[in-house]
């Protein structure tokens, strides 16, 4: 026995020595890995964090954005994007646009981590604040493993930790069967609430009263491809939006953020077809929509921070695809979004602003 | 629970320290529960099939014993039944009907199976052939049936080869079980070097070949012939160093606790013969096949055409064992086929058993049987004959050739390593070959199989081939 315990320790010591020296080959490895692989994983796995951190030193203005900011039409004269569409009121002041299509709150609340805290410290940061990523099939897109793994190598640990991360799939990651699920359960189960009376409880009633009776034609058939927008549009607009809704407690910190570091921020609210809702579906999911812009305007509006609202801005001839729920604009709504941004920013930099249009 | 993920990187230690902490006691108990956890990661409900498996074949190997004549005969054959019932409804189920479907076609019929929308349970015919092994070896008087539920649930648990093997028998992994393990260091050691070099050829090889091998065979149509024989070489790699880093991380995982499994490979692509290749890849499934099915249809002592026979008949079983696809059965075909021929012309040339061939000729053997093993898994990789077709399509350069891959260098360096690494290991094996280095070349090693499986690992994790069996 005696013999066991003293054989035990020494066996214990010898495996706390090699894991001190594993721990050890690790961390050299950390910087081999620096030297060698690091600048081709970003370039494949973390271009938005490379970006910030290779212009942090030259850039003032950061516009933070998805297909809302670079979409256009075919036919559009200028292809400018929102963002360098702002640029132009300010043209003292580098613009950096960091830019990657379906983002939402919770990625570019990740990218916040790519700044060198004793790099140049951002004159502003804006955000594009989309209504519909607060809604249950955004939130569980199937879009949201590969944004989820774009962010990785923004996390605040050592670039060999967050290729360990990678390597391991180590971010959210639903398969399409739970995604599916979730936003029946959600369409299923959480009630709208309204302050007048209404006769759908929830998004999977209402969008079952949308289908049928549905759309006629002129010649009293079906309109199959009117009836599926009405009920899309139920389904991405009817929600409530919360203190509980995940892109909450991202804005939340994203706001906290700024407001911590003094870094002015501006949250682009963009500009929904309400008329094309009103038209296709009715007051109620008008009522929706303005009720939630109120609710974020109300929530975001503070010193450090302004909501730019362009809910209704954009006219709906002015939507590039009329028939499905986007915020891609043709250049007239770019130029518009840009110019109620730009006029915003005048809080913070009123010197700086020459017009531009 | 996948061994390629952070959760089991922390599950395993905690098993582990909680496993030799415990009173031998008790540690059946943590064994159930920590398999039990395991399993459940994948699709919870799913571990009432395997309590069914267990209650099933434990019960049986009871009523066995006290049983005698056709009696006995009688249950081991409804222990049979029903597991070969349950992975006849979870995995075959969808390919019955269709068969039916077709038949009915066939003469200008319609069939209407309902569709059960049944999800295969993750290794269930893993689970299945070893608790069967179990009862057919009570039935055969080699085996005495466990009364000690525990043990029994933990022999078709046991979390490190529960959902892709080794299949394992009773009477080793019973009794390794039931054994009362203390810490020693050269369990741990030997554990930590299997698992590192189990998961840098999983995570650094496989998955990194997967990339290449999913390119071109998603459309072989748009590739050019040496682009699509590359994809059939990387596929071989693939698999095989998917498949092995699972089971060496498996038998890893087990020495850690101080539990011997078997090894389920051994080096099987420098073997010289179809032959040899079936003894040194996936052995554990080879010999429950030689043992069960081969055997006792009368193996070779029968007539030359029964032996063909046989054989074909335990190729195209172990073909259908691992998929419900007429490709898997085509796949095994074309082995059971090429051993046959193999047998044949050895016959004919009249080499005599224990005559030492020449290095070269060894080398040419060797190439011939990885070519023929590579070009079989065609019919196991591709998702049906229409692809199979195109492949050779394009291997006989009648492909478009318009995509381009991604570089073949990296993926062909790894083949390279795990071919070296095959040639070092010959008579060893990993952990064991590791042991036998100096210090400072171990280390050395130790610190290249971290950075692979850390800096150059896939980066898109895929489960492990063998789990969807």
């Amino acid at each position: 026995m005696h013999l066991f315990i003293f054989s035990f320790d020494r066996m214990v010591a010898k495996i706390i020595i090699r894991l001190v020296l594993l721990l050890l080959i690790v961390t050299g490895l950390n910087f081999v890995y620096v030297a060698t692989f690091y600048e081709r994983d970003l370039s494949e796995y973390g271009k938005e964090h490379k970006l910030i951190r290779d212009r942090q030193s030259t850039s003032d203005i950061y516009y933070f954005g998805e297909s809302s900011n670079t979409s256009y039409a075919t036919n559009d004269s200028l292809k400018t994007s929102i963002a360098d569409l702002m640029a132009l009121f300010y043209p003292s002041r580098t613009v950096l646009m960091v830019n990657k299509e379906a983002t939402h709150a919770g990625i570019y609340r990740n990218w916040l981590n790519s700044f060198d805290p004793d790099g140049k410290k951002p004159a502003a940061l804006v955000m594009t604040l989309n209504m519909r990523s607060f809604d249950a099939a955004w939130i569980n897109s199937e879009l949201e493993a590969p944004l989820q793994q774009s962010t990785v190598f923004s996390r605040p640990f050592p670039p060999l930790v967050n290729r360990i991360f990678l390597g391991f799939e180590s971010f959210e990651k639903k398969d399409l069967k739970q995604r599916d699920e979730q936003i029946l359960k959600n369409w299923e189960e959480t009630k709208l609430q309204f302050p007048f009376p209404f006769r759908y409880s929830t998004v999977r009633e209402w969008d079952r009263g949308t289908a049928d009776p549905g759309f006629r034609k002129a010649d009293g058939s079906w309109d199959a491809e009117k009836t599926q927008l009405a009920c899309h549009y139920v389904k991405t607009y009817a929600f409530n939006i919360t203190e509980k809704n995940p892109r909450v407690r991202d804005f939340d910190a994203i706001s906290t953020w700024c407001a911590k570091r003094g870094i002015p921020l501006y949250l682009n609210l963009m500009a929904e077809n309400v008329g094309y809702a009103d038209s296709l579906v009715g007051k109620e999911l008008v009522f929706l929509m303005r009720q939630n812009r109120d609710w974020l305007v109300r929530r975001y509006s503070t010193d450090n921070c302004i909501v730019v609202d362009n809910l209704e801005l954009v006219d709906g001839k002015d939507y590039i695809d009329q028939n499905w729920t986007t915020e891609h604009y043709n250049i007239r709504g770019r130029m518009r979004i840009a110019r109620n941004l730009a006029e915003q920013m005048k809080k913070n930099f009123k010197h700086e602003y020459k017009k531009a249009y | 629970m996948l061994f390629n993920s952070l959760q089991f990187l922390v599950f395993l230690p905690l098993v582990v320290i909680l496993y030799y902490v415990l009173p031998f006691r008790f540690r059946w108990v943590l064994i159930f529960l920590a398999s039990c956890w395991f399993y459940m990661a994948f699709v919870p409900k799913y571990i009432l099939i395997l309590f069914f498996i267990i209650l099933l074949d434990y019960s049986s190997a009871l009523l066995m014993e006290r049983l005698r004549g056709k009696a006995r005969r009688l249950c081991l054959w409804l222990s049979l039944l029903s597991n070969i019932l349950l992975l006849c409804v979870f995995k075959y189920y969808g390919f019955i009907t269709f068969n039916i479907d077709q038949i009915y076609h066939f003469f200008g019929e319609e069939f209407h199976a309902p569709d059960l929308a049944l999800v295969l349970p993750i290794g269930l015919s893993f689970h299945t052939f070893q608790s069967m092994s179990y009862t057919i070896e009570v039935y055969r008087g080699r085996q005495k049936a466990e009364r000690h539920l525990g043990y029994f649930a933990n022999y078709v648990l046991f979390f490190p080869q529960m959902v892709a093997g080794p299949i394992e028998r009773y009477e080793h992994l019973g009794n390794e079980l039931k054994k009362e393990q203390r810490p020693l260091y050269d369990n741990f050691s030997n554990g930590f070097r299997l698992i590192l070099f189990g998961l840098f050829v999983k995570m650094c090889v496989a998955d990194n070949l997967a990339i290449y091998v999913n390119q071109v065979y998603s459309d072989p149509r748009y590739y050019s012939p040496v682009q699509v024989l590359l994809a059939v070489f990387f596929f071989s790699f693939q698999i095989y160093a998917d498949f092995y880093g699972y089971s060496t991380v498996a038998v890893g995982a087990a020495r850690l606790l101080g539990i011997h499994i078997m090894d389920n490979f051994r080096t099987p692509y420098l073997s010289r013969s179809v032959t040899e290749f079936w003894s040194r890849w996936h052995i554990s499934l080879s010999t429950w096949f030689r043992d069960y099915l081969y055997i006792p249809l009368g193996g070779n002592r029968v007539s030359v055409p029964r032996w063909c026979i046989n054989i074909l008949i335990v190729f195209l079983v172990s073909g259908l064992w691992h998929g419900a696809s007429w490709t898997f059965v085509a796949w095994g075909a074309v082995h059971g086929i090429c051993l046959l021929l193999e047998r044949f012309f050895s016959k004919l040339f009249g080499r005599e058993e224990g005559v030492e061939r020449s290095a070269f000729m060894n080398g040419l053997l060797t190439i011939k049987t990885f070519l023929l093993v590579s070009f079989a898994w065609i019919f196991f990789r591709a998702e049906s004959f229409v692809k199979v077709g195109e492949i050779f399509e394009a291997l006989r350069g009648n492909a478009v050739d318009a995509f381009v891959p991604q570089s073949p260098f990296f993926a062909l360096l790894l083949c390279a390593l795990l071919i070296l690494s095959d040639v070092l290991v010959y008579r060893s094996r990993a952990d064991l070959a590791l042991a036998g280095t100096k210090p400072v070349y171990r280390w050395a090693i130790y610190t290249l199989l971290l950075f692979g499986m850390l800096a150059l690992s896939g980066t898109q994790k895929y489960a492990f081939i063998y789990f969807q069996f």
